[in-house]
């Protein structure tokens, strides 16, 4: 049997177009995704929705939808734009809006959330995740972590609002007289940041004795930035951050 | 003018091909444009709007380990990349890789750059360029990028090829989803092409290797006859991914791409001498 070009010209117009008809009648042609993760098919989770199988283009309104995520709180987790509808905001924009965070935040950062407020299994050995400090202190005020995922978030949040600060600025900041770096305090209220001072922890209503039993002290004047307390005492700031937004989330919330 | 130009065109003798591949060149393009507008909340009617990733063969061919081992696709890939990877399939078992010499747009792209290529270095320094040993060899590139490809999607789970995909880079120049690596090696391939006839399909594409293997035993074949044929080496001097036609009887080397202008339809100026036969003639 022999081919000629208009033959075979026929031949793979028919392959191919009746191919995707077919698959397209079947219900099988998707060149998107369902917006249906993969269940878990064993473990004590299994029949769940799989965090890891969150797609780029799923919506934060379809992952509140999934995984019963109120969308305040995703929204919040992942500093979603004033002006910006959570619902309709994809997870794959989280690359752009972190940009300066050299790929650190993105797709993952939202597996890995989902799964720690849901308590959902993940796997932590897959790949290094981390999540900017926001995220990670919506996950210690509301989600059921145990010692395990506390210490994964501790090595593994990523502090949003310092990116900018060059480390010789960290250096002098620590050596700069508190009241100097009150000058130009401008804090956002409620979000422990690089510009938090104890009195501003005070005004969000954390007793005294708390920052205390976290800091393992208190400076002799409020007005000295947390950051250059830590600094000074050889803490890590990002540790204790997420410690004392917790307690601010906790304070703000009575 | 047109008119001249299309009693040209027809006279050659695969110019079917040549329209099939810009048809699928033009609906591609069209479908990367309205997928960005999409994006932006437009988007014409009545057309896919689907990312390439969604309707790109070789997605189906990297996410099949992933596929095997956790029911899941690699990011990006939907069911039709996989869908599509099956059809390709079939054609190659039946004729070779045709999806390479009649579907692909970026081998047409490198084909109408070819255009250019000769007419700046003239049709019989065009395509002979690099040494035919160094050629031999670098020939099986394609199958090392392929093991690359395969190792690195299956460790990551993503869609790794599409950091340095030059088909992806053409067709979405202008989008933000670019990546910088494809872009690179876009413009690697685009000056490659102005000396070599689709270098990119030669050296490095991994899809076309796979597609390649498929030339060992094709349903239908690629046939010489000796008793007709006069050795003028019309076939070989044609043959964009530069075969010895002339030297075999059937052509099984992995880089035939089925686009059939060694045969005695198109170049081979006698008759009934190669031809794309199943069974006995
Ligand atoms: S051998 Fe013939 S069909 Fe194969 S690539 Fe060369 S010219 Fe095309």
């Amino acid at each position: 049997m022999k081919m000629t070009s208009k033959s075979m010209a026929a031949v793979i117009l028919v392959i191919l177009f009746g191919g995707i008809a077919v698959t397209t009648a079947l219900g099988w042609w998707a060149t998107e995704t369902t917006k249906e993760p993969a269940r878990f098919s064993e473990g004590e989770a299994a029949g769940e929705y799989n965090p890891l199988d969150i797609r780029g283009s799923y919506t934060f309104g379809d992952i509140s939808r999934l995984f019963e995520i109120p969308i305040e709180d995703l929204a919040q987790a992942f500093q979603v734009p004033q002006g910006v509808d959570p619902a309709s905001f994809q997870v794959k924009n989280l690359e752009d809006q972190f940009a300066a965070y050299a790929g650190d935040l993105g797709t993952s950062s939202v597996r890995l959330f989902t799964a720690f407020y849901t308590g959902l299994p993940y796997d932590l050995t897959l790949e290094e995740v981390y999540l900017p400090d926001s995220a990670a202190a919506v996950l210690l005020a509301k989600a059921p972590l145990n010692e395990e995922q506390k210490a994964y978030l501790a090595a593994h949040t990523v502090i949003t609002s310092e990116v900018s600060t060059p480390p010789a600025a960290e250096t002098v900041a620590a050596s700069t007289p508190a009241p100097a770096a009150t000058e130009t305090h401008t804090v956002e209220e409620g979000k422990v940041a690089g510009k938090t001072t104890f009195q501003d922890l005070l005004d969000w209503g954390v007793p005294k004795e708390v920052i205390e039993q976290i800091m393992g002290g208190m400076p002799p004047t409020t007005s000295t930035l947390v950051k250059d307390y830590c600094t000074l005492k050889g803490l890590s700031f990002s540790e204790i951050k997420l410690l004392l937004q917790a307690e601010v989330d906790k304070a703000l919330k009575k | 003018m047109v008119k001249s130009w299309l009693q040209k065109f027809t006279r050659r003798k695969i110019w079917i091909r040549r329209l099939i591949q810009a048809f699928f060149f033009v609906l591609i393009a069209l479908i990367a444009v309205n997928h960005t507008l999409a994006e932006s909340g437009g988007g014409l009617p009545l057309l896919s709007s689907a990312s390439l990733h969604a309707l790109c063969p070789f997605g189906g061919v990297v996410t099949i380990y992933q596929y095997a081992t956790t029911g899941t696709f690699v990011q990006k890939i939907h069911e039709s990349s996989f869908i599509l990877m099956i059809l390709g399939l079939l054609l190659a078992v039946l004729f070779g890789p045709v999806f390479c010499g009649w579907v692909c747009p970026f081998g047409t792209f490198q084909e109408w750059l070819a255009g250019i290529g000769r007419k700046l270095f003239g049709k019989r320094r065009f395509n002979r360029l690099i040494p035919e040993k160094v050629d031999r060899v670098l020939r099986y590139a394609r199958y090392l990028v392929l093991a690359w490809v395969l190792y690195m999607t299956a460790a990551s789970a993503t869609l790794i090829f599409a950091e340095y995909d030059p088909y992806f880079a053409l067709f979405n120049f202008w989008s933000d989803e670019v990546a910088v690596g494809g872009l690179i090696v876009l413009g690697v391939v685009i000056a490659a092409s102005l000396v070599i006839e689709r270098p990119w399909c030669k050296y490095a594409c991994p899809y076309g290797a796979v597609l390649g293997i498929t030339n060992l035993f094709r349903v239908f074949q690629l046939r010489r006859r000796e008793a007709t044929c006069k050795l003028d080496g019309a076939c070989d001097i044609h043959c964009p991914m530069n075969i010895k036609v002339s030297e075999k009887k059937v052509i099984r080397d992995h880089q035939c791409i089925s686009c059939m202008e060694c045969t005695s339809e198109a170049r081979c100026p006698a008759a009934a001498t190669v031809e794309f036969v199943a069974g006995g003639r």
